[in-house]
C-alpha cells in the first residue's frame, strides 16, 4: 500500500506545515497547550521544542516500525511510542532545565494527548518512509513552535512588560511607567490572539480559506 | 515455517508485547540514568532559594556557597527543639517533610478551627537552616513554610532574626501555580523586600503580623502591616493565613525558644 503512494518531496513536506498547512492555525490542533503554557517566553519555547522533539521523533520511530503494527492496534502502538519519548522529554527537562519543568508542570506529559502528535503519526507516518517523516514532523513542530512563540511574545511583553525575562517596558510594579494588561496573562486571552492569528494569515493567503459548504446565491435549491 | 502474520490475534499479541518491551526498557534506562542529575537539580534549586533569604550572597559555586554559610537541622515543631539525633547531615539538608506531612505516624492533625494554612497535617520534624556569617555566628534563621493560595500550594522560606525570634528579615516563595502578573507577583523581590524588619508578634506576645489590603503604614500597625499585592486578594489571604499559621502557631515554640537562646548556645 505505501509502495503505491507518491512520497512528497522533502521541502514540501517540511515547508507546508509551516504557514500553508500549520497544525495549530489551519488545522486548529493542540490548542489546549497553547492556551496554557504562551503567558511567558521561556515556557512557551521550551514547550514548543519539546512537542518538535516528539512529533520529529515519534513520525521517524512509528515510519520505521510502519510494515511491522498489525492495524487492529496501530493507534495503541503509537501511543506506546509517542508515551516512551514524552516521558523522555520530561525526564531530560526535569534534570537539566529544573526551574523550567517547574513552570510546564503536567504540560510536558500532556504532549501525550496533543492531537498534532498523534494527527502526524496516523495521518503521515504510517504510510511514507522515516526519512519524509521526520521532516513533516519537524515542519509540524516547528509550525506549532511559531505559533506559540507569536502567541507568547504578545502576551509576554504587554502582559508582563518582559520578552523571555528581560525587561522590555517597565512596570509599575518595578517602578517603570507601564501598567500591565492582565487580561493577557490569563489563558483565555490567548483564544482571542490565536483567532487574530488565523484571521491574518487567512486575510493574506487567500487560497488559505475553505470552499464555502453552500452558496447563499444558487438558485436552483 | 508459515509465514508471520501480524494480523492474526497470536500476531498483534506478540507485536505489542515486544512494542512494551523495547519502550519500558528504554524509559526506565532513561529514567534511571537521568536520577543523579535530577537529585542535583532538585538540590541546586533548593540551596539556590536557601541562600536567597542567607544574606549572603552566591560566590563562585552555589554548592560551594552553601556549604560555607548554611547549617541544616531539624527541629521538633511541638517541642520547639532541636532534634537532630540519628540523623545523617545528608538526611536533614535534603529533609522531605512534604511526603511526611502526609504519613499518619511523621505527622500531626492541625485542629480546623487553627489551621489557617489548609493544609490539614504537618510533619512533626521540620528542616531549618542556621544561615552563619565568616565567623560561624548565627545571623538568621531560615524555615520553611507553605500553604494553600488561590490556585495552588505555595512553598517558601522565610528568615527571622535569632536575636529575638520575631523579626522577619526576608522571604522568598520557590513553589507556586498562581497567576503570572497577578497572584505570580510573590516572587517580585520588590514586594518580597518589604517583609523585612517586620514583626511576628507585639510585645505582650500577640501574634499581629499580617498582609493586608489595608495596611497602617504610620500608627500602630507599622512594624506588622505588609499591603496585599493588587488583584491578587485570594493569594495575598492564603499566604496571609499560613503566614499566620506557621510564624503565628506552629513555629511559636520553636521562635519562643529562640529568642530565651535556648536553641543557640
Amino acid at each position: 500500500m505505501s509502495e503505491a503512494l507518491k512520497v512528497p518531496s522533502a521541502k514540501e513536506t517540511f515547508l507546508e506545515p509551516l504557514i500553508a498547512n500549520n497544525p495549530v492555525m489551519i488545522q486548529v490542533l493542540g490548542i489546549c497547550s497553547s492556551l496554557a503554557v504562551t503567558s511567558n517566553m521561556k515556557t512557551a519555547f521550551v514547550m514548543g521544542l519539546s512537542v518538535t522533539a516528539v512529533t520529529a521523533l515519534a513520525n521517524f520511530c512509528v515510519s520505521l516500525v510502519r510494515s511491522l503494527v498489525p492495524g487492529s492496534v496501530r493507534i495503541i502502538a503509537q501511543m506506546t511510542i509517542i508515551a516512551s519519548l514524552v516521558i523522555l522529554v520530561d525526564q531530560i527537562l526535569r534534570a537539566f532545565a529544573y526551574d523550567l519543568s517547574k513552570q510546564l508542570s503536567v504540560y510536558v506529559g500532556l504532549i501525550i494527548t496533543n492531537c498534532i502528535v498523534m494527527g502526524r503519526t496516523e495521518g503521515f507516518a504510517l504510510k511514507y518512509p522515516p526519512i519524509p517523516s521526520l521532516l513533516d514532523g519537524l515542519g509540524n513542530g516547528l509550525g506549532y513552535l511559531l505559533v506559540l512563540c507569536v502567541v507568547g511574545s504578545i502576551r509576554e511583553i504587554f502582559g508582563s512588560g518582559t520578552w523571555f525575562g528581560l525587561t522590555v517596558l517597565p512596570t509599575v510594579n518595578n517602578g517603570g511607567w507601564y501598567v500591565p494588561c492582565g487580561f493577557l496573562v490569563m489563558p483565555p486571552c490567548a483564544f482571542f490572539l490565536l483567532g487574530s492569528l488565523i484571521w491574518l494569515v487567512k486575510t493574506f493567503r487567500k487560497d488559505l480559506q475553505e470552499p464555502k459548504e453552500y452558496d447563499t446565491h444558487r438558485e436552483d435549491y | 515455517m508459515s509465514k508471520f502474520n501480524k494480523d492474526s490475534v497470536l500476531g498483534t499479541f506478540i507485536v505489542i508485547i515486544c512494542f512494551c518491551l523495547v519502550c519500558s526498557v528504554l524509559v526506565s534506562s532513561a529514567v534511571v540514568a537521568l536520577n543523579p542529575y535530577k537529585a542535583a537539580a532538585v538540590a541546586n534549586d533548593r540551596q539556590i532559594n536557601i541562600l536567597k533569604v542567607s544574606g549572603f550572597d552566591v560566590q563562585g559555586s552555589v554548592a560551594d556557597t552553601y556549604k560555607k554559610h548554611i547549617e541544616a537541622h531539624l527541629v521538633d515543631v511541638q517541642k520547639g527543639v532541636l532534634a537532630d539525633e540519628g540523623k545523617s547531615a545528608e538526611e536533614i539538608d535534603a529533609f522531605d517533610f512534604k511526603s511526611l506531612s502526609k504519613k499518619p505516624e511523621s505527622s500531626i492533625a492541625i485542629p480546623a478551627s487553627d489551621d489557617f494554612a489548609k493544609i490539614k497535617t504537618i510533619s512533626k520534624l521540620m528542616p531549618v537552616y542556621f544561615s552563619k556569617d565568616d565567623q560561624g555566628n548565627v545571623v538568621r534563621v531560615i524555615v520553611p513554610f507553605y500553604g494553600q493560595a488561590l490556585w495552588s500550594t505555595v512553598y517558601g522560606y522565610v528568615a527571622v532574626d535569632p536575636k529575638d525570634g520575631n523579626t522577619i528579615k526576608g522571604v522568598t516563595f520557590y513553589e507556586h501555580g498562581e497567576t503570572p502578573g497577578l497572584g505570580g507577583e510573590i516572587e517580585n523581590p520588590r514586594w518580597q523586600a518589604l517583609w523585612v524588619d517586620k514583626k511576628i508578634n507585639d510585645q505582650s506576645g500577640a501574634y499581629k503580623f499580617r498582609v493586608t489590603k489595608h495596611p497602617d503604614h504610620e500608627g500602630a500597625g507599622k512594624d506588622f502591616d505588609i499591603d496585599a499585592l493588587s488583584g491578587a486578594t485570594l493569594t495575598s489571604a492564603g499566604v496571609d493565613g499560613f503566614s499566620h499559621f506557621w510564624l503565628g502557631k506552629a513555629y511559636q515554640p520553636f521562635l519562643q525558644n529562640l529568642s530565651k537562646g535556648e536553641i543557640l548556645k
